[in-house]
């Protein structure tokens, strides 16, 4: 039996080796569009920031796929599914003949609609080309400008920051996080990341990146212009579905899989950043993980269903723990919040009650008490009797029944 | 103890060997190695690792 996976990302690697793990016996061949071997995306932040070295970024040891009996087509991109004949074209003339075929495609950093967005000196970061090339190009100009104050711009601009470049950050919202965070944590934030040397630009919105062939800054909103040797593009990502679009396969905003990973196709499965399962799109690895663990079950016909990933609540921004939970926005009649804040010391915990329940919290700063309020929000416990307790450094979550 | 899944890499972290190469004892819960502890064969953070169940 064969088994083809189209991507060789963290998806196409951990079905690969679920389905080895499994059956000893199956022909498994990964089709990847880099030339690399397989690495695990964050540690292109820590390669960026000159943490780790590039041989580091990889996730095995030289050879690993040979010896595992997983045949890796590194560099040969799949140009077309025929599902009729159970067939993928890879470019140069290949094919692979299939039994079993997981997508996994992933997804590519999406470029805002902006004039002069594909110019020399744009860059973005998903692969490991990429990181080469910013680094590259950080080699001969030291001003870089960031677009997008979500995770991924802060974290890239601490590691350009790192490596020795001015960098600015520049979000279109009056804040940074403004999906995790409100105006009050996000200044917390903001005072952060200036102390470890990166500006901060809210409220403004890119018209033009500037430059005749090659980016030379932006032009804003407002008409004030930033200059800058590298315009690094962080504006989420946009799943890889165009292989799937051309085979003719259910896609909506990703390629649509059902509980067991099955994509409209009869023997084709999608997992990870490409796959869309109940009108979700996760980007995030514990969901690619799980959704190719159960794939690489189901194209044995070992039925493992998938129900849906739980994200975490908490991240690590600027050394920062952040948990975001539920309505944190939350104005309004009926509402409540209290906050406590140390901004010297970089701690702010907020808690959002409707009626004396709990349904939106945010703390940052601390770790300690995040996975409890992360817990108490889900369960919209009633905190009425104890709210102003809860916000107090030493309070003991385990009182609250 | 429980064991945990890197899930960038499907490295299995298991208390009772620990990870003495990196200076991790036998016998160290999952919970108890340091937050700079990294996935001693692909590097990602303790954050991406998974309880194995059962």
């Amino acid at each position: 039996m064969n088994a083809v996976i189209v991507g060789g990302g963290l998806a196409g690697t951990i079905a690969a080796r679920t389905l080895r793990e499994l059956r000893p016996d199956l022909r498994i061949a990964i089709l990847g569009e880099e030339r690399h071997p397989y690495y695990p995306r964050p540690n292109l932040i820590e390669y960026l920031a000159g943490r780790v070295p590039r041989e580091k970024v990889f996730a095995f040891p030289e050879g690993w796929a040979a010896r595992q009996g997983i045949e890796a087509r590194l560099g040969a991109p799949a140009v077309r599914i025929v599902p009729g004949r159970r067939t993928v074209e890879t470019a140069g003339g290949g094919a692979a003949p299939y039994d079993v075929l997981l997508l996994a495609t992933g997804a590519r950093a999406s470029r805002p609609p902006v004039p002069g967005i594909d110019k020399k000196g744009v860059f973005v970061l998903r692969t490991l080309d990429d990181a080469d090339e910013l680094l590259a190009r950080l080699g001969e100009g030291r001003r870089a400008v960031v677009l997008g104050g979500g995770l991924l711009g802060l974290e890239i601009a601490r590691a350009v920051r790192q490596r020795g470049a001015e960098v600015e950050v520049v979000e279109i919202f009056d804040r940074l996080l403004p999906r995790q965070l409100d105006g009050a944590a996000a200044a917390i934030l903001k005072a952060q990341m200036e102390r470890s040397g990166v500006a901060v630009r809210l409220g403004e919105k890119t018209e033009e990146v500037l430059g005749d062939g090659q980016a030379r800054g932006l032009r804003f909103g407002s008409g004030a212009t930033l200059a800058a040797e590298a315009v690094i593009v962080a504006a989420g990502i946009a799943p890889e579905t165009a292989l799937a679009r051309q085979a003719g396969l259910g896609v909506g905003r990703g390629v649509i899989v059902d509980d067991r990973l099955r994509t409209s196709a009869p023997g084709v499965y999608a997992a990870g950043d490409v796959a869309e399962h109940a009108g979700r799109i996760y980007g995030i690895i514990p969901a690619a993980f799980e959704q190719a663990r159960a794939a690489a079950h189901n194209m044995l016909g070992l039925d493992k269903p998938y129900g849906g990933t739980v994200p975490s609540n908490t991240l690590k921004v600027a050394g920062l723990h952040v948990t975001s939970v539920g309505e944190v926005h939350a104005a309004g009649p009926g509402l409540e919040s209290l906050v406590r804040s140390d901004a010297a010391a970089g701690l702010y915990k907020k808690i959002v009650l409707r009626e004396g329940r709990l349904v939106g919290a945010i703390w940052m700063g601390t770790a300690k008490g995040a996975a409890e309020i992360g817990r108490l929000t889900a369960l919209k416990k009633d905190v009425e009797r104890r709210k102003e307790e809860l916000l107090e450094e030493n309070f003991d979550f385990g009182e609250v029944p | 103890m429980d064991k945990y899944e890197c899930t960038a890499c499907g490295y299995i972290y298991d208390p009772a060997a620990g990870d003495p190469d990196n200076g991790i004892p036998p016998g160290t819960s999952f919970d108890d190695l340091p937050d700079t502890w990294v996935c001693p064969e692909c590097g990602v953070p303790k954050d991406l690792f998974v309880k194995v169940e059962g």
